[in-house]
């Protein structure tokens, strides 16, 4: 009888200290970490309502100017490093969620803080300054200190990144964590008449996925540089 | 009854064995996350100085002639680096340093800039803030490649494991080349680093130790120690333009006064 008594109390122990951290678990925040990566059907773009002063010069300065961002292996920034054909390293800390990228372009670093540090002495970056909240099982990300000379600047649906542009994204997981939803919402009253949103879906990839250094890009490359200006066949 | 009793009581045992030796291996994990910084704790003043006073590696004679071939090749003129120094360069006129070539390997321990670090449950991401490969530590108990089948890197491949309050890296599959101190390294070179943080979470001390019997005499030891980034800081952006011919220049020197 008392080896009985203390095998319910060993049970109790166990099992209710294990349904215990469970129900922690399930209260605590989503986790978005993994490998995610782009398929061939994983982008909803509308076309973006773009302001009056956008003309066609304009977007066609702007694309000069990634075209040659693109051309001397400059670092992409947003939103174009989020659009990249390998998988992207998402890893969600205490403080912080880095996402890294193989492909040229600086990790992203979105701070779970309040506020944006003060953008009087905040130089200004290809992915500019990243804070991040949960909303529910949403990370809302908010994103300001752009630099809208540097990278690959042009948004999908239309439009181009400035120096004022303001990103607003929500990560959500979808399909039991199979997949995750990310909607960019971009405001910049110079270049869109209304907030530009699309969404892109990202799959999750396999658990054992080994990351890949970088594609190498080289700028000294002549037959990729003659390629990129079709100066060649 | 009291079989069946028995064989419950030994089933739960178990149960609360492994759950009992989960919670230690979750226990002790330290708090690395954050930005750091590299610093000079013996005040050797300058960056080269950093290491002038670890213990030097004792190599075997192949790698030794493995050092002596790498110091050779990095002795060929490239850029400036093997200019007369008895001619420098007049007023206006740049000391180039690099090619301008925005991409760079990289390495297994921070310099000069900031790195940063981020623990998830199945991965350490170490990122630094100018170009280089990132840090990929897995910690969900994956094994190494095999290194036939393995492009050797920078970093290499590393797992790694929490320890006594460290976390413990494992890494191989560097490309070969020089190491900290007088050191050398192949693919099949073995690096162990061990991530202690003080008690205070402002001091973040890495060991290094490599161990490869066809380099090394004995394991290759060093510490290399960094200070916590201020609360409220973050990650700057190293920003590189191969298009800009200033890219590939230090000083340029300035008229001298008469």
């Amino acid at each position: 009888m008392r080896f009985a008594t203390l095998i319910v109390i060993a049970a109790m122990a166990v099992f209710g200290g294990a349904a215990a951290r469970g129900a922690v678990a399930a209260q605590s925040s989503p986790d978005i970490s993994g490998f995610w990566e782009l398929s061939f059907d994983s982008r909803r773009v509308p076309a973006a309502s773009l302001a009056p002063g956008v003309t066609p010069t304009l977007l066609a300065k702007q694309a000069a100017h990634d075209a040659h961002a693109i051309r001397w292996c400059n670092f992409l920034g947003l939103p174009a490093a989020m659009d990249s054909t390998r998988p992207i390293n998402i890893r969600q800390g205490r403080r912080e969620m880095v996402i890294n990228f193989e492909t040229v372009a600086t990790p992203r670093h979105l701070y779970f803080r309040a506020s944006h540090p003060n953008m009087e002495i905040f130089d200004p970056t290809t992915n500019g300054d990243s804070i991040a909240r949960w909303d529910g099982d949403t990370l809302v990300v908010d994103t300001i200190g752009f630099d809208g000379a540097k990278g690959v600047t042009m948004i999908p649906g239309g439009g181009y990144r400035t120096s004022d542009s303001h990103l607003v994204e929500r990560f959500r997981l979808l399909n039991q964590g199979a997949v995750l939803s990310l909607t960019f919402t971009w405001e910049d009253a110079k270049v869109f008449r209304m907030p530009h949103t699309y969404e892109f879906r990202y799959v999750r990839a396999p658990r054992m996925y080994e990351a890949q250094p970088p594609l190498a890009c080289n700028p000294f490359d002549e037959q990729r540089a003659a390629f990129l200006s079709g100066d060649r066949p | 009854m009291t079989t069946a009793l028995r064989a419950i009581g030994v089933l739960l045992l178990v149960v609360a064995t492994t759950v009992a030796a989960q919670q230690q291996s979750a226990a002790p994990m330290p708090d690395l996350e954050g930005g750091w910084v590299r610093i000079d704790v013996d005040g050797s003043g300058s960056f080269n100085g950093l290491a002038a006073k670890f213990l030097r590696a004792v190599l075997t004679p192949t790698a030794q002639a493995a050092v002596a071939e790498q110091a050779k090749r990095a002795a060929q003129p490239r850029f400036d680096f093997a200019r007369d120094a008895s001619k420098p360069k007049g007023a206006g006129e740049g000391y180039v340093v690099t090619d301008g070539n925005c991409t760079l390997p990289g390495g297994v321990e921070p310099n000069s800039a900031a790195f940063h670090l981020v623990q998830s449950r199945e991965q350490v991401l170490i990122v630094r803030e100018n170009p280089g490969l990132p840090r990929t530590i897995y910690i969900d108990g994956r094994a190494h490649p095999d290194l036939s089948r393995w492009a050797p890197t920078a970093v290499g491949h590393s797992t790694g494991r929490f320890e006594a309050g460290a976390l413990v890296v494992e890494t191989i599959g560097l490309t070969a080349g020089n190491v900290t101190a007088g050191g050398w390294r192949t693919p099949e070179t073995r690096l162990t680093e061990r991530y202690r943080v003080s008690s205070d979470g402002q001091r973040l001390t890495i060991t290094y130790t490599w161990q490869d019997a066809k380099v090394y005499v004995k394991p290759h030891t060093y510490e290399i120690v960094s200070e916590r980034t201020p609360p409220g800081s973050w990650a700057f952006e190293s920003w590189c333009d191969s298009s800009d011919p200033n890219q590939r220049l230090s000083i340029v020197p300035p008229p001298q006064g008469k």
